[in-house]
């Protein structure tokens, strides 16, 4: 009798456990879900957009990266290490020279290796038009690297995944 | 009468449980088929032409590559981003073959290879590399465009999803 109570103790015990496994690790995906989110929103832009608008999205894209964050690019002149500075600078350069922009993540694949440590492999579009009237269209998978600081999940690395190497 | 009742019956037929149940097993069957066995794909782009034109619709067969691997000359999907984002090239050298272009034509392992497929005129050079182990070299049949734009290159086995069916 007192087995049987014991076995069935562990038992829950170990529902228990593994429903706050899930619960958990499914909240901390969201919140890393939600910085690609709002590095969507911050990077994407309307035409009517106000720089009032401009100047706090250019501004809050920064507070999204870690101290250093790499970026690793086919193109070696892209690749580098860049702080959040230094990001929201290109970011408002580059937010610049389009009238409107659009930057959406799709199929994004969310995976925690340690703790504090999270791995996504995604799906990035770029839409947009530049100011002298370029259409632009770029889709691109990253795989991307996040670290858990004071509760936050920042942006580390960004890595441009390389389908075809000539 | 009969017939416009039978015409009624095809147009709104009875719920019935028989009904529901052939309609269920018709919609899991094309989710099942179509989502994973035989995808739609729409062509958006110019590098396979004139072979595959841009704008141009098939399905891609996904079944093919199970028990056998990709091999010169064949046309296949390559997984470029997320789940349906893909490229389509054609398979000019396996691995371990080297491949290299010269004055626009394409020499494996020192071979010229005859391409009747490429109809447009094109004045590539690529020096000879080697293709690695896993991994297949794609090109596509438009080599009208200069070879900068163009993609191109060496990819792995695993990203190949399938083949177009006609």
């Amino acid at each position: 009798m007192v087995k049987i109570k014991t076995i069935l103790a562990g038992v829950l015990v170990l529902i228990i456990a593994v429903l706050a496994v899930l619960y958990f690790s499914g909240s901390e995906e969201k919140k890393v879900r939600k910085q690609f989110h709002l590095l969507s929103e911050w990077v994407s832009k309307d035409p009517d957009e106000k720089v009032f608008t401009m100047a706090h999205k250019v501004q809050s894209i920064g507070t999204l990266f870690a101290e250093a964050c790499e970026f690793k690019a086919p193109i070696v002149s892209l690749s580098g290490s860049y702080t959040p500075e230094e990001i929201s600078s290109y970011a408002a350069q580059g937010r610049a020279y389009f009238s409107k922009l659009s930057l959406r993540f799709y199929d994004l694949e969310i995976d925690f290796p340690e703790e504090g440590v999270a791995k996504a492999i995604l799906t990035a579009k770029l839409t947009g038009t530049s100011k002298a009237g370029e259409h632009v269209d770029e889709i691109q998978e990253f795989e991307c690297a996040l670290q858990k600081i004071e509760d936050r999940w920042l942006f580390r690395s960004f890595k441009v995944v390389e389908v075809l190497k000539r | 009468m009969v017939e416009s009742k039978k015409i009624r019956q095809f147009f709104f037929p009875s719920l019935t449980p028989k009904f529901l149940i052939r309609v269920t097993l018709v919609a899991l069957f094309a989710y099942v088929f179509f989502g994973h066995v035989c995808l739609p794909l729409r062509i958006r782009g110019y590098s396979m032409e004139p072979t595959y034109r841009n704008g141009g619709f098939n399905l891609c067969w996904r079944v093919r590559y199970i028990f056998s691997e990709p091999k010169r000359s064949d046309v296949v999907a390559v997984r470029f981003a997320g789940k349906s984002v893909m490229l389509l090239k054609r398979v000019v050298a396996v691995e371990g073959e080297r491949v290299e272009f010269r004055d626009g034509k394409l020499f494996v392992d020192g071979d010229k290879v005859d391409e009747p497929y490429v109809r447009y005129p094109c004045d590539w050079n690529l020096p000879p590399r080697q293709v690695e182990k896993g991994h297949v070299y794609v090109v596509g049949d438009n080599r009208r465009m200069p070879i900068e734009s163009h993609r191109f290159g060496q990819t792995s086995i695993q990203r190949i999803v399938g083949v177009p069916v006609w």
